[in-house]
């Protein structure tokens, strides 16, 4: 190697050093803030054995923004929906319907084994109400 | 006022971010495989020459000939006519109706997936293309003479292309925006801009005429044309060969506002992934700069939308002409322009890799449903059911999230490699001594490795 070629490889090793160091410490301070429940008013459940969270939809829209459900693939997802409208919530992907009445609620529980990012919705309204997460 | 960025109205699912760990293994690859490549090369050009060896003269005969080309553009224009129909007759659910899955999904993603490895497979199936060549053939019988068209300005080269590239993403992300929330493009607008497009099209290649149109100015011909030049099948003269892959691609950029081109593939998909993580943020402020000045939040949103996608084009191509300006920089180098566009090629897997990087697990789950509910019942009615399959769903367990990220950082690390080859190959060919064009490549190795380390750092935030 030239004395040219390893000034260079050097400069490219440092700056790739800083680079990955910055994006690093991005990332961990982005996974704790959405651990956190950071982002657009929407709210983490933190995982509590047995809790069964609860989407409150008011004016046919989620209280608090839309709310966030993260679990491992394994797990076993459960939440409740309490809405003073009535209308079918649908949980994408796991392909997941039921009808809740106005002033109602209804109960899903299933596994956790589809990874990925799903949309729960307000299947006749087009309302985001929740977010489920499912981690590998 | 929330921000939802759902910008694909077809997902159900959307993909996790790639973890820390695997961020920070594919960035090291990249990097080694970089300083690698700063030490073994080869000295004389090995690209440049396409090495074209045709296939058998019958077989040329047979996918060339009249019959089976007539074929593959009745195909093109009935999948174009059903798309169409499905989109203004069809049920207004966008994930219901054939016309968004086939035109945005399909189309547009499939054909660069075949067209890398196989070469140009759009062109016989272009239906614009099939349309004009027969109208130009009915012509020509009736009038005893071949059309005239216009000369073609040669300076305006891929530009239309370019610009078209952006529309057409633009009319998927932004477009379908309502009431603030990006709601995606409905069928019904789809088809009409597939019929704006159609008429368009059809005017241009009468103006200026139909391979013309196609070499330069249709976007589609354009841009799966250019991911073609990888492939290794092409066709010369009247017969289909066999070529060195990835050597077409050296001869690509010769028509000017094709760096454009790349550069717009490259933009636009880091604008759809960079909205979900990276440009998060800056997006909410403007979009809500834009609503305190009174402006609607429809046209805010696609203020905001259109705003950052040229921001994208912007500064890819700023990354991209630094780099072509150090390299001018190196004793020996050739003019500025003819650097611009003759490293342009070196681009075109990178670009390919974005898309796989982005649109993969998409892909993989919308064409389940391309070839069960959507082919049984396009229009999304409910009441067809023409190849029993119209009850299927999309089965998301066949994709593990793993699964995808290995496929997204792995697509990166190849596109990677590629385009420096491609770079360092072009550099040999441009200098003619040996360790000027290895100094000029530190340059492009520095712009491959900033695409490819923001390309991973997309997908590491992503959703996050």
């Amino acid at each position: 190697m030239s004395y040219a070629k390893r000034v260079f490889a050097v400069l490219l090793a440092v700056f790739a050093m800083a680079g990955l160091a910055a994006c690093g410490g991005d990332d961990s301070s982005d996974t704790g803030s959405a651990g956190n429940g950071g982002g657009s008013g929407g709210g983490t459940f933190t995982e509590v054995p047995n809790a069964e969270p609860t989407i409150t939809v008011k004016n046919g829209e989620p209280a608090g923004g839309v709310q966030e459900l993260e679990y491992s693939a394994g797990d076993q997802v459960r939440f409740k929906v309490d809405s003073d409208v009535a209308d079918e919530i649908h949980v994408h992907g796991y392909d997941l319907m039921k009808d809740v009445p106005a002033g109602g609620s209804v109960s899903f529980s299933f596994p956790a084994e589809i990874e990925g990012i799903f949309e729960v919705e307000l299947e006749g309204r087009k309302e985001q109400i929740a977010e489920l997460r499912v981690n590998p | 006022m929330s921000w939802l960025p759902f910008a694909h109205a077809l997902v159900a699912r959307q993909d996790l971010p790639v973890p820390a760990w695997l961020f920070a293994w594919g960035a090291s690859i990249v990097l080694i495989v970089s300083f690698f490549a700063l030490s073994v090369s080869w000295r004389a050009p090995r690209f440049e020459e396409d090495r074209w060896r045709p296939l058998g003269a019958g077989l040329s005969r047979a996918l060339l000939g009249l019959p089976v080309q007539a074929v593959c553009g009745l195909i093109g224009v009935f999948l174009l006519g059903l798309a169409i129909y499905a989109g203004l007759r069809g049920t207004e659910a966008p994930d219901r109706n054939f016309a968004l899955t086939f035109l945005y999904v399909t189309a547009w993603l499939g054909f660069p997936l075949f067209s890398v490895f196989l070469g140009d497979v759009f062109r016989p199936f272009n239906p614009w293309r099939a349309v004009g060549r027969a109208v130009g053939a009915g012509f020509t019988a009736l009038a005893g003479q071949r059309p005239a068209h216009l000369r073609y300005p040669e300076a305006l080269g891929r530009w239309p292309a370019a610009v078209g590239l952006i529309a057409v993403v633009w009319l998927e992300i932004v477009y379908g925006a309502s009431g603030g929330v990006a709601v995606g493009l409905s069928p019904h607008a789809a088809a009409v801009a597939a019929l704006v497009y159609s008429g368009y099209t059809l005017m241009m290649m009468a103006l200026f005429g139909v391979e013309q149109w196609c070499r330069t100015g249709e976007v589609f011909s354009v841009y799966f044309g250019m991911f073609g030049r990888l492939g290794c099948f092409g066709v010369e003269g009247d017969r289909l060969g066999f070529r060195r892959p990835f050597s077409a691609a050296t001869k690509w950029a010769t028509v000017p506002g094709s760096v454009a081109v790349v550069i717009a593939s490259i933009a636009t998909t880091s604008f759809d992934g960079a909205q979900e993580g990276a440009f998060k943020n800056a997006m909410e402020s403007t979009f809500e700069w834009f609503v305190d000045r009174g402006i609607g939040l429809t046209t805010a949103l696609r203020l905001t939308d259109t705003l950052f996608i040229l921001l994208c084009f912007a500064g890819v191509g700023l990354v991209y002409l630094i780099g072509v300006r150090g390299m001018a920089s190196v004793p020996g180098a050739p003019s500025f322009r003819k650097l611009r566009d003759g490293f342009a090629h070196t681009l075109i897997p990178i670009a390919f890799a974005y898309l796989v990087a982005h649109y993969f697990s998409l892909f993989v789950f919308q064409e389940q449903a391309q070839f069960t509910y959507l082919l049984s019942d396009p229009l999304g009615t409910g009441t067809t059911d023409l190849f029993g399959t119209a009850s299927s769903g999309i089965d998301f367990r066949l994709l593990s999230a793993n699964a995808i990220w290995y496929v997204q950082v792995g697509a990166l690390v190849v596109g990677h490699v590629i385009g420096l080859t491609l770079a360092h190959d072009r550099a040999t060919a441009y200098w003619g001594d040996y360790r000027q064009a290895a100094r000029s490549q530190y340059w492009m190795l520095a712009v491959m490795v900033a695409f490819t380390c923001f390309g991973l750092y997309l997908l590491s935030v992503a959703n996050a």
